[in-house]
């Protein structure tokens, strides 16, 4: 069974487990997010445990590790969310292009419309799929257009199916559909990061591949950092991945390729291939 | 240990990776040992086992797939699968070449003297076995010593292959009848495949270590 006649083997290794763009990949970083030393605890229970990191604008983030190892916590430190539960207590530093958004003169209403959010579950507002998207923006006591309502529903990739039932229901919409319209209201105040705490884990794998499709696209104008369960789509879908294990440590952060392929911490290893978790 | 069954199945391929590797050495030592012994039979043998060693690169073939496909492996087991599927491509490579060393051995008729075609095959079964033994020992230190002996054979190689054109050029064949020529010739073009086969397995065995070296340290130095 003669298959080749090339005997010496030259062709690269292909293990490039990222399908984003390389021209994405090879953009040089620029820290939109960074925390210095921040700890986080809910009582006296430690959650996050001095967490250093610098995340770069206009990529995805992923977020990954066991359940309980803080990343939804650490998310939600980034656009003070985490302000809403009593018992949490936040200390280090959490800078947001130079600010740290912890500061006393930071409106935590004025921070999460420059770091908007989506959540696991879809959460539409019984509302119009127009009120929906514009509600962030009245909020702000801003006048909305219908070409605001067009651009962010462009933007989340759901114009083309709902342009004819704008003033129809949100609720009344797929699941699928709906986590885009939350999309299209978290993009409506022209954020500068997104952040998405496990955005397609509740939906069919039709509609998150629509989603992660769409992140694709929304990196290009905004930075998104996803926390996901799913390793194969933080595979997919980021350019840079951090590994939280149990503890509230960051155990490492590095390029997606990397982490997938090479990993340096032998726990990071132990994790990602399942030999714990 | 969660994914025990996955766990599993990786070291059954790694097992089943080693069998095919030692059936193939054997084959490979098999048609070498017949241009000392001329035994048609046991050139036979490995000629007829070929199929046996494709039959099991398909079967391996199949089972890197299906882990790919269905474990979505990474990592350190996502090189060693990746590293095991080229292994397995190069060992039915070796077998091909088997099949045609234990041919050329029976058929070939004229030797020479400065081309020692059994020493040039045992240095290059030699340089496969211990790459198989770095494959199963996941050891990366014995990858760049195994790249460095094939230098040594590629000289070997080319050295044999000028003396064997050599002596033709040289030759007298003025009042050799067609028929003689037509032998001679047979003979000069199976010493020559014989020598470029061998160097052929030895460059397969520099691709287990490569492989190897990328599975084992994610280095990819010698595969380039």
């Amino acid at each position: 069974m003669n298959m080749s006649t090339q005997e010496t083997d030259g062709s690269p290794i292909s293990t490039d487990v990222r399908t984003t763009e390389n021209a994405r990949a090879d953009r040089p970083d620029e820290t939109v997010v960074a925390t210095r030393g921040l700890d986080v605890y809910y009582n006296d229970d430690q959650a996050l445990d001095d967490i250093d990191i610098e995340i770069p604008e206009n990529k995805v983030t992923a977020l990954i590790g066991p359940s309980g190892c803080g990343k939804s916590t650490f998310l939600r430190c980034i656009n003070r969310m985490n302000d809403q539960i009593d018992a949490a207590h936040v200390e280090g530093e959490v800078v947001f292009k130079g600010k740290n958004v912890y500061d006393d003169d930071v409106d935590p209403v004025a921070l999460r419309r420059k770091i908007g959010q989506v959540f696991q579950k879809p959460n539409p507002f019984p509302k119009s799929i127009r009120d929906n998207v514009t509600y962030g923006l009245e909020v702000q006591g801003k006048d909305t257009s219908d070409e605001d309502v067009e651009r962010a529903l462009r933007g989340a990739a759901l114009w083309d199916e709902v342009k004819d039932q704008l003033d129809e229901s949100g609720l009344d919409l797929s699941g699928g559909q709906q986590q885009r319209l939350c999309i299209a209201r978290a993009i409506a105040p022209d954020p500068e990061v997104i952040l998405m705490d496990e955005p397609t884990s509740a939906l069919d794998p039709v509609a998150a591949s629509k989603i992660e499709d769409l992140i694709d696209e929304l990196v290009e104008e905004y930075t998104v950092i996803i926390v996901t369960h799913n390793m194969q789509q933080a595979a997919r879908i980021s350019d840079k991945t951090a590994v939280f294990l149990t503890g509230g440590e960051l155990v490492e952060f590095d390029d997606t390729a990397a982490i997938f392929e090479n990993p340096s911490d032998s726990r990071v290893e132990d994790y990602i291939t399942g030999k714990f978790g | 240990m969660p994914r025990e069954q996955y766990q599993e199945r990786l070291g059954e391929l790694r097992q089943r990776v080693l069998e095919m590797a030692e059936l193939v050495v054997e084959r490979l030592r098999t048609a070498l040992g017949t241009f000392e012994s001329r035994d048609e039979e046991a050139a036979r043998s490995v000629i007829d086992g070929d199929e046996e060693i494709n039959e099991r690169y398909l079967d391996l073939e199949a089972d890197c797939v299906q882990l790919l496909a269905l474990q979505q492996p990474v990592a350190g087991d996502l090189r060693f699968i990746t590293a095991s599927f080229k292994i397995i491509t190069d060992l039915e490579r070796i077998g091909d070449l088997a099949t045609n060393l234990a041919e050329y051995a029976t058929e070939t008729d004229r030797t020479y003297s400065d081309v020692d075609v059994r020493e040039i095959g045992a240095l290059t079964a030699e340089m496969l076995e211990d790459a198989i033994d770095a494959y199963a020992g996941e050891v990366a230190d014995a990858t760049f010593e195994i790249a460095r002996r094939d230098d040594e054979i590629d000289a070997y190689c080319q050295q044999a292959g000028e003396v064997v054109i050599r002596d033709l050029i040289d030759g007298e064949i003025g009042d050799s009848s067609d028929e003689e020529i037509r032998a001679l010739l047979d003979d000069v073009s199976r010493t020559l495949l014989t020598i470029r086969d061998l160097e052929r397995v030895g460059d397969h065995a520099v691709n287990i270590a490569a492989r190897t070296l990328y599975m084992v340290e994610n280095d990819d130095e010698l595969i380039y």
